[in-house]
């Protein structure tokens, strides 16, 4: 029996629909990943490498030629690459949220989408980290950035939040990748011990390490989850801060308020729900796996992205109010000129996606409905998007108007954007296929007859 | 869940306890405001709006981080939180005693605020440029309307829930529930704007758009000193309001929360002027790290960072009641340090105590102790008739 | 050498509920090196065993504190002594400045010694166990619940922790082989 979710109830509904057991949890979430690919799966598989293979062609093209190849000039020296590596970050925001900060509100509806989080979040780091790779120019020496002893006694500067992009950045990386592994392990053993071919029982069994569910392993693990929880959560709140910094510690108007960190990060959090939800909706009905992210998982993402959404709105405001406050001349154009400029058509974009469109999540017929949040979710990716081009576009008027100029994307640009998608569905579609998409033990944790007080053992016999 | 047998529970507030509380709030009260007074016919009069801005920004911010608190509860639709909303409900209903207690810096408008100097504003254009902010009547109007905005919502979420106590109908949550975006939409832009008026304009000059977030941060810390306190006042003695130690530890818990939260909004602000180094922003920061004020901010990275976030890290100090009790006070000291680092440098050049300010802070605050306890005369101490009360004592997070 | 020396015993119960019972009986009966196995862990159950707290924390703390020390001397050192330079007009060495890169580190070092820590206190990664030969205990990661007696346990005796363990209302209870190797 599905439950009814118009009814209003004080007390929240099942985590888990349809009274499952412990054994059909198993059989459905490993029922995934050991029956052969079906065609929807191959088919989705088409789009997601053409994607890629765009993605090699212009990287390759770009280490070939240049970065001439892009649309950057002088005055407007950052471009679609730092555009797009901001907006990946963001995405990869919602992943670590949803499992740690989640987590640690005792917010145990987390426990069917976590492990997918997680799996986004590391996949839009990945995407990430591939634009300021990329964009230095001499892609072959990279590792400049890296504080390596070296013949030159060089070392990097610790004054440029760029370089605290890459402390940050890939000890974000690292440390998601470290918090979805632990959370792997378990599900892994169960895949060992269920796998009928010897390949999956050796993958399976040495990504596993040898886990038994010992209860002593299991209270060390339960710790260690804690731990890295609260660990990630300041962690994936820093992260979106320091790429704030690149832009906030500058002097350009438009770039340089307080507000930016707090700002980036709710940005974050709204863009990275978005794009949960824009791979959920899908999956769960891909998969079958409409059991276990039910309508109220959806609908609470709607408005965790509705609060968001209005966080962002605030800062917003406040930019332009504080622009017209400060009583500086710079700062009133820069924020007039995002609005009315040669640029407002991005900027109209930008706030009918994330501030007006997101009202609808108002209304529970529309939060319900899973073809109208799909839409919406959506239109939040764009605006986000469009945010981060907005802020970046503020180079385009800088101090001195003889230098004043447009910006236009060239065709590489674009295709090199359009194949990080490539990238970003090719990891994500291996990964439904092949690892446990719902974290299995966690789920099978807060079934009802998890608990051993429950209910449903008092009637076996004596019970204190 | 299986229901276990639920300890007898007599939601009211022992009358001798409550006796003990008026009789000292009083006393406290009475005597704060006479040496005050005393001190404004002494002829401070600079010194009087001064410290009574900082006594008078000290409870509105823990007021407003009550509302705060009643307003998530419901937009969160928690249920853990329920056992001590009763305790947040009555401090919020002291926000029309604060808008009574604004009238002297209404008063002091012109001693307190460059901006409202005519002669002031015709000579810097800056202040001209911002005249249509910040002049006099629209200071007043906004005043105006942050109060009464505030004291809607108070006086709404009390009023439900104190209603609730008599019948127990879960149509009282609905209903709570409902208002509760609407609410924290306006109670988000009252108390940014307030902060904007009331602290950021003293230097008329300066801005950041982090500010009402800052203000707001500090709030909340202070508002759940101030519920850990009174938590730990019920529940010492003989206490059968039903409140367990997991309830403690879920203030204790977001007290700790809002620390790191306050730190994080304090250092970004902080950090960008700092790094960008543009001289209309850093001199805020220069007044705050010279003659002597250095040492208020350094005691205040120590003192509101770094010594609380070691000392209440664990759960055993959260459980604790002495260490909590000793955390949440100091953090009360501390948010007294916060604000007088954002208000007193304008007054004064050089670090500077004056015993007006303590003076202040005992008579308003005896003042409005006394308006909170006296709520719970007739009220039940815990909304025990709410339908997710019983579950949120039995939600120990041990 | 043919006779094979058992490693203990292992019981199978149908729930979480018995298996947290059974872990109380076995404490109170004595057993100190017992271990129970289950698909997720079951509430209440390290109190039912009477374990002692988890080590991790301290790795986690030792590492953090490691990791700060690395982020504030790297930037001080190689920003003020290796390579002086002044850039932006900025300090050769602030705390303002080192602050993002020390907090990244401390949280590296952090989390790293929190997950190796887990594992090393767990003698994780172990391919193999003799539990592993038992047939019915590869169910130990779907819905099975277990509790294993060791042989090296003080208390253990192959007939009379048998009996106990059928009185404790174990199923399926097997005398599991130590393997050679």
């Amino acid at each position: 029996m599905a439950h009814n979710y118009d009814a209003e109830t004080l007390f929240p509904p099942p985590l888990v629909d349809n009274d499952l057991s412990f054994g059909e949890v198993t059989e459905k979430i490993c029922g995934i990943v050991e029956a052969p690919p079906n065609h929807k799966w191959l088919l989705a598989l088409i789009p997601a490498l053409t994607g890629l293979t765009i993605l090699g062609g212009a990287i390759g093209w770009l280490i070939w030629e240049g970065t001439g190849i892009w649309g950057l000039n002088n005055p407007m020296g950052w471009g679609w690459a730092i555009v797009n590596f901001v907006f990946w970050v963001g995405i990869g925001h919602a992943g670590t949220l949803i499992s740690a900060i989640l987590f640690l509100f005792r917010q145990r509806w987390r426990t069917a989408i976590n492990r997918f989080a997680e799996a986004m979040t590391i996949f839009a780091v990945i995407c990430a980290l591939i634009f300021p790779g990329i964009h230095v120019g001499r892609v072959w020496a990279a590792y400049w950035m890296l504080p390596l002893p070296n013949q030159m006694s060089m070392w990097p500067n610790f004054r440029s939040p760029l370089l605290w992009d890459v402390f940050a950045v890939s000890t974000y990386f690292t440390v998601s990748l470290m918090f979805w592994y632990v959370g792997l392990v378990p599900d892994m053993a169960t895949l060992r011990d269920r796998a009928k071919s010897k390949i999956g029982f050796w993958i399976y069994g040495v990504l596993s390490l040898g886990w038994r569910g010992a209860n002593r392993h299991w209270q060390n693990y339960e710790r260690a989850y804690l731990l890295l929880a609260a660990l990630a959560t300041p962690l994936v709140l820093s992260v979106h801060t320091i790429v704030s910094f690149d832009f906030a510690v500058s002097l350009i108007p438009g770039w340089h308020t307080t507000i930016f960190p707090p700002y980036f990060v709710a940005g974050a959090i709204f863009s990275g729900f978005a794009m949960v939800l824009t791979l959920a909706i899908p999956a769960r009905k891909i998969f079958g796996l409409e059991d276990f992210i039910t309508v109220r998982h959806i609908e609470n993402m709607t408005k965790i992205i509705l609060v968001t959404g209005m966080m962002v709105g605030y800062a917003y405001a406040m930019e332009f109010f504080i622009a017209w406050y400060s009583g500086s001349e710079y700062e009133s154009f820069a924020f007039v000129n995002r609005a009315l400029g040669p640029f407002g058509w991005a900027y109209f974009i930008m706030v009918s996606c994330n501030v007006i469109t997101p009202q609808i999540f108002w209304f529970k017929k529309m939060r319900t409905n899973m073809t109208v949040v799909f839409i919406l979710s959506i239109f939040v990716n764009i605006g986000m998007w469009f945010e981060r081009f907005v802020i970046t576009m503020s180079l385009h008027r800088d101090f001195i108007p003889s230098s004043w100029d447009y910006y236009s994307p060239t065709i590489f640009d674009i295709l090199t954007f359009i194949g990080s998608f490539g990238l970003f569905f090719t990891l994500f579609i291996l990964f439904m296929k092949f690892l446990p998409a719902v974290a299995m033990a966690e789920v099978k944790g807060v079934l009802p007859q998890a608990d051993p007080h429950w209910s449903g053992y008092h009637e076996e016999g004596h019970d204190d | 869940m299986s229901a276990h047998h639920a300890p007898q529970i007599n939601p009211m507030l022992p009358p001798e306890k409550l006796k003990k509380g008026l009789a000292l709030a009083a006393l406290l009260g009475l005597g704060g405001l006479a040496a005050t007074g005393a001190g404004y016919w002494m002829g401070e009069h600079e010194q009087f709006y001064g410290s009574w801005l900082l006594a008078f920004s000290f409870y509105t911010t823990i007021a407003l981080g009550a509302l705060f608190y009643v307003i998530l509860h419901h937009l969160t639709r928690a249920s853990w939180s329920t056992g001590l909303r009763r305790v947040a409900e009555n401090l919020a209903a002291n926000l029309p005693l604060m808008a009574l207690a604004f009238l002297p810096i209404a008063f002091g408008l012109h001693t307190l605020y460059h901006w409202s100097h005519a002669d002031a504003v015709a000579v810097d254009p800056f202040l001209k440029i911002k005249s249509p902010y910040l002049n006099e009547t629209a200071f007043y109007i906004r005043a105006g309307v942050f109060f009464v905005v505030w004291t809607l919502m108070a006086f709404f979420y009390r009023r439900q829930s104190v209603a609730q106590d008599k019948t127990g109908a879960e149509s009282h949550n609905f209903k709570m529930r409902k208002l509760a975006p609407i609410s924290m939409i306006l109670f988000a832009l009252t108390l940014t704007f307030a902060a904007f008026d009331w602290l950021m304009s003293l230097d008329p000059h300066w801005f950041s758009t982090i500010f009402g977030l800052y203000v707001f941060s500090g709030s909340v810390v202070s508002f759940f000193a101030v519920l850990s306190l009174v938590a730990l006042w019920f529940t010492s003695g003989k206490s059968e309001l039903g409140l367990t130690i997991g309830n403690l530890h879920d203030s204790g818990k977001l007290m700790f929360g809002f620390i790191v939260f306050w730190t994080y909004i304090a250092f970004s602000q902080y950090f960008l002027i700092w790094y960008a180094n543009i001289p209309e922003e850093t001199i805020w920061y220069q007044v705050r790290l010279s003659n002597g004020w250095q040492n208020v901010s350094m005691l205040l990275m120590v003192g509101h960072f770094i010594l609380p976030f070691f000392v209440l890290m664990s759960r055993h100090a959260k459980r604790n009641r002495l260490v909590l009790g000793l955390g949440a006070a100091w953090m009360l000291f501390m948010h007294v340090v916060d604000l007088y680092f954002v208000i007193m440098p304008t007054l004064h050049h050089h670090l500077h105590m004056h015993w007006l300010d303590l003076s202040s802070l005992v008579g308003l605050g005896g003042v409005f102790a006394l308006f909170f306890l006296l709520r719970f005369r007739k009220v039940a101490a815990v909304p025990h008739q709410d339908p997710q009360f019983q579950a949120s004592l039995e939600y120990d997070n041990a | 050498m043919t006779e094979s020396k058992s490693w203990g015993l292992l019981a199978e119960f149908p729930n979480p509920a018995r298996l947290l019972k059974a872990a109380q009986a076995t404490h109170a009966a004595g057993y100190r090196r017992f271990e129970t196995f289950s698909p997720f862990p079951i509430h209440g159950m390290d109190e039912a065993m009477e374990l002692p707290g988890s080590k991790v924390p301290w790795i986690t703390l030792a590492a953090g504190l490691m990791g700060m020390a690395t982020g504030l001397a790297l930037q001080w050192w190689s920003g003020s002594v290796a390579y002086p330079l002044v850039i932006g007009g900025k300090p050769l060495f602030a705390w303002e400045f080192a602050l993002p890169i020390t907090f990244e580190l401390s949280i590296l070092f952090a989390s790293f010694g929190t997950v190796l820590g887990m594992f090393a206190l767990n003698k994780l990664p172990r391919p193999n166990h003799p539990l592993d030969y038992v047939p019915r205990f590869k169910k130990v990661t779907d819905d099975a619940f277990f509790l294993a007696i060791p042989a090296s346990d003080e208390q253990f005796d192959l007939e009379a922790s048998k009996a106990f363990l059928e009185s404790i209302g174990g199923e399926h209870i097997t005398v599991v082989e130590e393997q050679n190797g």
